[in-house]
This record gives C-alpha cells, structure tokens and sequence, in this order.
C-alpha cells in the first residue's frame, strides 16, 4: 500500500492532489494518518522544507474532518517536540477537530505555546505549499490559542501557566493579545457543574494516542539478523551488535549531531545522561547498558560522537557507548522499525525514540514520539531485567 | 554576568526613560519624513532602534520604508539595518516579528540586487522554505535567479537540510563560473558522499591551488584518514606546491598519530626539504615546527 501511494505521488503537486481525494473519500480518509509516518517511502529523498510542507498538507487535510485516534499521536508529536511554525499551526488547527477533547491535551498545547512563543510568524493554510507575504492571517501562536479556547474548561490545568504567559511584559502582538484573553474567558468562563474528569496528567497522552509499544518475550523480534552488524564507538573501537548489546538489557536512543530541532535529538542525549545518573543511582549502571545510536553514520564520525556525548553530560564506557553503524545501517533500521527518513545520507525527518532491549537483543519496548520520561524509562528496563532474573531462576526446573 | 545585568538594567530604564522615548520617536519622525535627506533618515535609523519599536505604529512606519520601492535605496538599507538590529532583542521584537518576517518575503524579489541579496540570507537564516524554494529555483533555472549563483549556494549552505547537494553537483559537473564551482564545493563540504570528489581533486596538480585546500578540509571533515593518506603522499611528492604541502603537513600534526609520524624517515626527510628549500618563510616555519614535534 506504501509503496503504491508513493508510485502515485513523485511530485509534490502529484502528493497533494493525493491527499486532496484521501480526504474527501470517506473509505481511504485513514490513509492519511499512514502518510504521517516519517518511514513512508513517499518521503525518501526529500529535502526536510518539502517533506514540511507534504506533512502540513496532511494535517490540515486531517483537520477538515474528524481527527481519529491514530492520527492524533502525530498531532501531539508536533506540538510536543515541532520547532517548525507551519507544521505546529497545522497540528494546532488539527487538534481542533479531535471528537474527545480532553484535559490531557491542553499541556501539548501550552508547550508547543512557549517553545513558539518568540518564534512566531506568518503562515497561510489557503494552498498547498503557499508562503504568505502578509501577516493578516494566521500564525502558529493563533492557532494555539485558538485551540486552548477551543479545549475550554479542558485547559483549566494548564491556566496558572497561561495566565503568566500573558503578564509577562514581551512578546506577543496586539492580535495575539486579543487570543490570549479569549482563552484564558473560555477556561475561566466554564461552569463548575461541567468541570472535567482529570483523565491524565502532566503532559502524558490521551488514551487514543499510543506513544510506547512493548512486547512479551515470547513476542519479540529476534536479533539475528542485525546480530553481525559492526558498529564504531566514540573511541573508534569496532563492535557488533551481538557482543554489545547480548547478554544483558540495554536503553537505547537514536540521534544525529546535525539534528537542528533542540528539543529533539539534543534533549535526547541529555536525558540518556540522566537516566546513566538513575541507574548509577540505583546501582544498575553495570547491568543495564545504554547506547545512544547515531541516524548518520557517514558523517558522525567517532570523534563527534564523542564530543556530542561528553557535551551533554553523557558517561562513555565499557558499557555505555555512543554508537555508528560502518557497515549496514538498513538493517538496524529495519530492526527497530526506525522513524526516519533520508536525502541521499542526510536525515530529513525523524521521531524521538527510545527502546530497552532485552539479554538477546531484541526489542521490549519502544517509546515513541512525545518525550518519555527518565524514570519511566528506567523502570521499564529493571522490569527487563527482573525478566532475565526469573529466567534463570526457571532454568533448573526447566532442566 | 555583570555585563549581562547591566545591559538589562539599561534596557528597562531606555523603556521608561521618557526623555529616551521623545529621542526614538523623533528618530522616527526624521526617519519617515521624505523632505529629509538619505543622510539623514539613515541616521535617525541607526539611531535607536531597540527604543523606537515600542509600538506597532513605530515599526509599521519604518516597515513602509522597506517596502516601498520609491524610497531612496540607502533608505530601505537602512530600514531594514534597523529593524534586523532590534530583532535582535528576541522578547522586545517578538511581537513584530510576523510583520518583518511577510514583509521580507515580500521584499524578496526587489529590482534592487543588494537589497534582494541581504533579504534573502535574513531568510535564509531563519531557514525559510520560500527563500530556499527560490534560490533552488534559480540554480536550476538562471532566468529565474534573484542572486548570481555563488551567492545563492552560499545562502542555501546556512541550511544543512536545505535540497542543495544535489544541484551543487550538477554544477560542478557544469559550473557557470569559477565563483560558483568553488561554492558548490564549499557546500558539498558537508556530504559524505562527496568524500571521493575531494580526494580526486586534491591529488589533481592542475587543480586550483584554492579548491585542493578546499578539498582538504573537506576531507578533513568527512574522511580524516583518507586526508592523512593523502596528505603523506602529497609530501613526498617533490613536485606539489608549496602552500598544498603546508596544508597537508597541518593535517598531520592536528590529527596524525604522533608515534607512527615519529617514525617516517621519508616523510621526516621531505618535510626537512621543505624547511631549508625555496619555500616561504610562512612555510619553512610550519615545516621546522613539525619537526620540532616529531623528531623530539
């Protein structure tokens, strides 16, 4: 099916005349959530402005109707880690036709409201691919506090947050001013008697849209086809896949140093240091292994790895390594399924993403798109590890 | 941090010092009044511009200037000097920044060509996709070029994920000139795959002396042993210019391994001609100081 949408769409004209009839055709209308998928061959080798702007389409296409629950994780996405103005104002104005709006939603607002907050600009949803030269229309920080007014008394948990955000003295324009107090009368304004259930907190999705996936051992992918990839460490030592990460269960992220999205691969890397620091805590940092893999070999070259690393707090060793593939990359790509795409070596789109792998290397549990928490992460993989304990203890009455 | 204090301390004062107010809106005022002489309103521009964006009146006024095509160009410069200046003040500028940012975009194709250029990489360095679709567009089709293509390469090169590589190859397999084959190369600097042109033209002799140092660092950057390869071979090489020697023989002294260039008596020996030879001096220094390192 991929590979049929992407023989269909070579141009970008072509992709959004595609997305047009998905849109209208209430029998393929899901299809769109699968062209979200940053792994859609419609996306190899595309510069990152074009897949921008196929994605925004996307979006908006999505926000015409009724969002479904499989899109819904792509819209967070976006405004969870989207450094990009058009891309955030398209997922903005999409959440707005999400049937179940909910408490859990408004914090993925109020973080896509201040990580745009001073980086506002003009952005036009008329036509596929239009860059407007006016600034009467709308702008992601428009679009965000729209969707706060839209969420109501939804948003009450994040209103101390947005009331604060309007008295600081800079930046917001006259027009967004007028936003601001509309949201802050829709969330004040609601009647007590409709006050929401608390379905979620602090910034955790909604039950409809599934960020980790994990998987009962008996369910797990098996290793071996990536087993002999050789991979390169920040000190240049060659290893394969089998002798570092068998054996024992490891965490492991994916980034590339030329990643400009800081609150993606950068933020990334610093919490692989912290979450070193909560196991070395709990005195797990010689069982489990953690591995911060690049998505660019070809250029993060052992040195920058280790730069990038000892940068961001990163402890390298034995055990813990920043890593490179020298050989093949698709097939660790393949392995863990990764959310990325490329033009020719280069990274044009990519999704955060963790994963503990159990003592055979193959994948327990993945995290994907919002930002995952350090805790949680290290919870998960004492729990694989606890896994490998009650192996052993099986194992002579197995015999 | 006391500096950083006192630029705060002097920004919250420039806010409510009335006296510093009436200066800004005079600026402005002499800015806007065409009776006035260039001269003149491109002082009044550079005058204070963090204090004369207080209000949305202020910044309309002097983003008319940059729009406006029958405005003398020294003006609109100035103008835009201005506004580009206090959006340096990222929390004071934010809520004008959509305004300057749709009047760039607006301004982009302006007939004049400096005016064009300085628009285009403010955009560029807000990795703005219409200046790229531009730019791209003008590589691939001149008629369409707003800037020469040197220039265009070198603005695209401020976005590593801008669709540039490609083209840049296709004109180095095709340059217009020798300005935009250089930064072609330049750009391509940071491909990976652009590894084995780099060897291939710095082992070219015929080659200009600026793209073999172009390749080197490069190379440096994307293949480090394949340049330290290189970079012996091209020492030993008693016929290789003198500046590609000296270029190479930095290679090696930043990121060979010391112990086995200790121990490269040819190499030693062709590094100790290039001390004593015909060299200048600039590189008979470099010479004696790696051989300071390595013959200790």
């Amino acid at each position: 099916m991929q590979n049929a949408i992407a023989a269909n769409a070579r141009s970008e004209p072509e992709f959004a005349a595609l997305v047009e009839a998905l849109s209208a055709d209430p029998a393929r209308r899901d299809q769109l959530s699968e062209l979200l998928r940053e792994s859609h061959p419609v996306y190899d080798g595309r510069g990152t402005a074009s897949i921008v702007r196929m994605r925004g389409w996307v979006l908006l296409a999505l926000a015409r109707g009724e969002v479904p629950d499989a899109a819904l994780i792509f819209v967070l996405e976006e405004l969870d880690a989207g450094a990009d103005a058009y891309l955030v104002a398209a997922a903005a104005r999409a959440l707005r036709s999400y049937p179940r709006p909910t408490e859990a939603l408004a914090p993925f607002v109020m973080r896509a409201l201040t990580n745009l907050r001073y980086r506002d600009e003009p952005v036009s949803f008329e036509s596929y691919g239009e860059y407007t030269v006016s600034s009467a229309g709308t702008s992601p920080v428009r679009e965000l506090l729209t969707t706060l007014a839209w969420l109501g008394p939804h948003a009450r948990g994040i209103l101390h947050e947005l009331e604060s955000f309007s008295a600081q003295s800079g930046g917001l324009s006259r027009k967004s001013r007028i936003d601001v107090d509309r949201a802050l009368h829709a969330i004040r304004s609601s009647d007590q008697a409709d006050k929401p259930g608390t379905d979620s907190c602090c910034g955790t999705p909604p039950n409809g849209a599934k960020s980790t996936s994990s998987w009962q051992p008996n369910f797990r992918r098996d290793s071996e086809p990536v087993e002999s990839v050789t991979l390169q460490d920040q000190d240049c030592e060659l290893i394969t896949f089998k002798e570092f990460f068998k054996g024992q269960p490891s965490i492991v992220v994916f980034f590339y140093t030329r990643c400009d999205n800081p609150m993606k691969c950068s933020l990334t890397v610093t919490k692989l240091a912290r979450v070193q620091k909560l196991l070395e805590a709990q005195g797990l940092a010689e069982q489990i292994r953690t591995a911060a893999i690049t998505y660019d070999p070809a250029f993060d070259l052992a040195e920058r790895l280790r730069i990038y690393g000892r940068d961001r707090g990163v402890c390298m060793g034995a055990h813990h390594r920043m890593l490179r593939v020298t050989d093949d990359n698709d097939a660790l790509r393949r392995h863990f399924e990764l959310g990325v795409n490329f033009v020719a070596s280069l990274v044009n789109r990519h999704r955060i993403e963790a994963y503990i792998l159990d003592a055979g290397g193959r994948v327990a549990m993945c995290f994907e798109r919002i930002h995952w928490d350090e805790q949680q992460l290290v919870d998960r993989a004492i729990e694989v590890l606890s896994e490998q304990h009650l192996d052993l203890l099986a194992q002579p009455s197995r015999r | 941090m006391a500096t950083k204090r006192k630029t705060a301390k002097r920004s919250k004062s420039a806010k409510r010092s009335p006296s510093l107010k009436a200066f800004a809106r005079r600026a402005v005022s002499i800015a806007i009044n065409e009776r006035n002489t260039a001269k003149q309103r491109v002082a009044a521009l550079a005058a204070e511009p963090l204090a004369a964006f207080e209000n949305d009146k202020d910044l309309a006024a002097v983003l008319n200037i940059l729009r406006n095509k029958d405005e003398p160009i020294a003006v609109r410069l100035g103008a835009l000097e201005s506004l580009q200046t206090a959006s340096f003040s990222v929390d004071t500028f934010a809520p004008y920044r959509g305004d300057y940012l749709a009047t760039l975009r607006k301004i982009v194709d302006d007939p004049d060509p400096e005016l064009r250029q300085r628009v285009l990489g403010l955009l560029m360095r807000e990795h703005d996709g219409s200046a790229q679709e531009k730019l791209l567009e003008g590589l691939k089709n001149p008629d369409k070029a707003l800037v020469p293509p040197e220039k265009a390469l070198q603005l695209l090169s401020y976005d590593v994920h801008a669709e540039a590589y490609l083209v840049a190859r296709d004109i180095i397999k095709k340059p217009p000139n020798d300005d935009a084959r250089r930064e072609a190369l330049r750009l391509l600097a940071a491909d990976p795959s652009s590894a084995p042109l780099f060897e291939k033209l710095l082992r070219d002799k015929n080659e200009l002396r600026e793209i073999r140092q172009i390749s080197a660092s490069a190379l440096n950057a994307l293949k480090p042993d394949r340049l330290k390869e290189h970079a012996r071979e091209i020492l030993l090489d008693k016929s290789d210019y003198d500046d590609i020697k000296a270029t190479s023989l930095t290679a090696l002294e930043q990121f060979g391994d010391d112990a086995a260039l200790g121990k490269d008596k040819a190499l030693l020996k062709s590094v100790d001609r290039l001390s004593t030879g015909q060299a200048t001096a600039k590189y008979k220094q470099s010479a004696k100081r790696f051989l300071s390192k390595f013959t200790k």
